[in-house]
């Protein structure tokens, strides 16, 4: 557009709000990193919920929901750098809020603070938003939709592998059989350092290096250590390594004080290879994410068409502690719309929604338009003579159009263009569901 | 693959690990290359490598230290690759480091840069306050002209600082190309990504001999 073309729109609708007018955002505007769901979007999120629901009970979890807003003291408890990237507001008394930035130091605190008489193993699930503000520059929403469980009460391979079963068999029922599960364990760098006798001003340095995925700066310190021999090469390419239990061989032969964590670490393969996941899983101990939070084991989950991990987790037995009722618990978060995106991807077109627009369904066709609803298929229901049936079916990804025609009915299915006309078709549209 | 001072090193080292850099060699206005071997590569200003492996439209790249510092990207460092190597530094005019001075006078330094994160976390871990003034291009304008006090950028030689008369004040880091790789890629890749990474230490190796 010109100049003075715009001028002109301009000046012509100078006394009304101007849809660029900084003050008053457009319609469709939104706060950063929010977004609207859609219908089909919606279906298909509802869809990896239920499935990841479905497994979680098949285990024995139970849903527990908490609050979308928490004192922030009372998360911050927990994990002091946790509400960096949170929402605040205040209460009517000026104490400060946060919507939860993550699920999993609220079902702690529901676990430590309203099931103290339990006497354990606890396992519950939950499913629902948590909220962080964006980075600038990144494409990541504010609102994370996630789903998680948590086995509390429980220690030891035995526990940390009914965690990874539970994970690896959640994301196989959304769909994702192909995810690959990598585990890394504080608990054994804790005791690589520890037999090695690295000093705590390195070890916060390495701990940096590590979270921050730095392998080259976790190689120039690990190296500027004064370690000898094969220790410190150890030391230095520990984060690089991956592979299965020979890692962990290796770990316990040079660095003979971490031998008990890598066991645990091996009989934990032992059990997942038992349930056949030996190929799904990957060791990796540069999987090093947050070395104040986690105890032991540290779990992610990948699928190719997602950028980010799909799921996340670990040990963490001093969290319960932090809310006054100590004990051990092991978990995961799964975010949804990572699943959803990795489906996406790999999937074809999605298929048409078994549904009829019915035209009729309102007057002389009520009856049948009922008894389709009660047989389980869904139906739009317009009144005889409506136009609209073939645009509505089109735009809302519905299946089978109907109208009488004649004494009988008449069914188009869009899916592959056959016609039906017979004085049966409804019956005959609910023997193919 | 980044475009500029290091695509050359960096196409030469790759050769030297055995990966097959034809396409690349090839030249031309593309921007996307494929290989015999079905790899592609994807040249971008050096400044967007770590967007497009952080997004996972790539597996790796190959990117300067200097580019990660600033931008922070959520991705692994693999391996310190040991050319375009460089300095970030803060210079200013020749003659006596007027910084003392102005900080403790007017308190709070102008300082012209490309790199606003790293110049902001050098003078905060310094206990001094700055005023960052962003530019796209030709720092070395900024103290010359009275648009800043001193300048934060990425030294080589130093000859482009001696040439507009400012002096190199303190070292921030040394920099130079790393090997970097997307989160999700680096596992489930794991073992092409640590094959690679393999022969480019040995080739870095190979070199530094």
């Amino acid at each position: 557009m010109s100049g003075s073309t715009s001028g002109c729109a301009h000046s012509a609708r100078k006394s009304s709000v101007s849809p660029t007018d900084p003050i008053q955002p457009a319609a469709g505007a939104l706060p950063s990193g929010a977004r609207d769901v859609l219908p089909v979007e919606a279906a298909e999120l509802r869809e990896v919920e239920d499935d990841l629901r479905a497994t979680f009970a098949r285990y024995g979890y139970r849903e527990v929901r908490t609050p979308v807003v928490e004192f922030a003291h009372q998360l911050e408890r927990a994990d002091s750098g946790g509400l960096d990237r949170a929402y605040r507001l205040f209460d009517e008394a000026g104490r400060v809020l946060v919507l939860r930035p993550d699920m999993t130091i609220p079902v702690a605190r529901l676990i430590a603070t309203r099931l103290p008489e339990h006497p354990g193993p606890i396992r519950v699930s939950y499913t629902g938003p948590s909220f962080r503000v964006p980075q600038p520059g990144k494409p990541v929403a504010s609102e994370h939709r996630q789903a998680g469980a948590e086995l509390v009460g429980a220690h030891g391979p035995e526990a940390d592998a009914e965690a990874v079963l539970l994970l690896w068999d959640a994301l196989r029922s959304a769909g994702l059989g192909h995810a690959r599960i990598g585990l890394g364990d504080v608990s054994v760098t804790d005791a690589v350092l520890d037999g090695l006798g690295v000093p705590t001003d390195a070890r916060t340095r390495l701990a940096r290096a590590a979270e921050s995925r730095d392998l080259v700066e976790w190689r120039t310190e690990a190296s500027a250590l004064e370690i000898g021999g094969p220790g410190r090469d150890l030391l230095a390419g520990l984060p690089a390594m991956r592979g299965h239990a020979e890692v962990l061989d290796e770990i316990a032969e040079t660095v003979p004080a971490a031998a008990p964590a890598c066991e645990r670490m091996v009989r934990l393969l032992e059990l997942l290879d038992q349930e056949g996941l030996h190929d799904a899983v990957l060791v990796d101990l540069g999987i090093l994410r947050d070395w104040q939070y986690y105890s032991g084991l540290v779990i992610e989950a990948y699928a190719d068409g997602a950028a980010l991990p799909v799921a996340q987790g670990g040990r963490y037995d001093g969290l319960a502690a932090r809310f006054g009722t100590p004990r051990s618990a092991v978990g995961f978060t799964i975010e949804l719309e990572f699943v959803h995106r990795a489906l996406a991807g790999a999937r074809t077109r999605r298929p048409l929604d078994f549904g009829l627009v019915l035209v009729g369904g309102l007057d002389a066709l009520q009856a049948q338009a009922a008894d389709l609803r009660a047989g389980g298929i869904p139906v739009i229901a317009l009144a005889t003579g409506d136009p609209r049936a073939e645009a509505l079916a089109a735009a809302e990804g519905w299946r089978f159009v109907g109208q009488p025609e004649g004494s009988a009915l008449r069914i188009v299915d869009r899916a592959d263009g056959a016609v039906l006309v017979s004085m049966t078709a409804l019956e005959d549209l609910s023997s193919l569901r | 693959m980044p475009l500029g001072a290091l695509y050359q090193d960096a196409i030469a080292l790759l050769g030297a690990a055995g990966v097959d850099v034809a396409p690349l060699q090839a030249g031309g206005r593309k921007l996307v290359f494929q290989a015999d071997d079905a790899t592609v590569f994807i040249t971008t200003r050096p400044s967007d490598v770590p967007t497009y492996v952080e997004a996972g439209a790539a597996d790796i790249g190959i990117v300067g230290r200097d580019v990660i510092n600033e931008r922070r990207p959520d991705v692994y460092e693999l391996l310190d690759l040991r050319f375009g190597e460089c300095r970030m530094v803060y210079a200013t005019a020749a003659g006596e480091d007027p910084t003392p001075e102005i900080i403790a006078r007017l308190g709070v330094l102008r300082v012209a840069t490309k790199y606003p994160q790293i110049a902001e976390a050098h003078f905060l871990a310094t206990g001094r306050q700055v005023e960052l003034v962003k530019v796209s291009g030709s720092v070395e304008l900024g103290p010359l002209v009275g648009l800043a006090d001193g300048i934060v950028d990425l030294v080589a030689t130093g000859t482009t600082l001696r040439e507009n008369g400012l002096v190199e004040r303190e070292q921030i880091f040394h920099s130079s190309a790393r090997l970097i790789a997307n989160r999700v890629s680096h596992k489930l890749r794991a073992e092409d990504i640590d094959a690679l990474t393999a022969r480019l230490a040995q080739a870095v190796a190979a070199e530094a001999v």
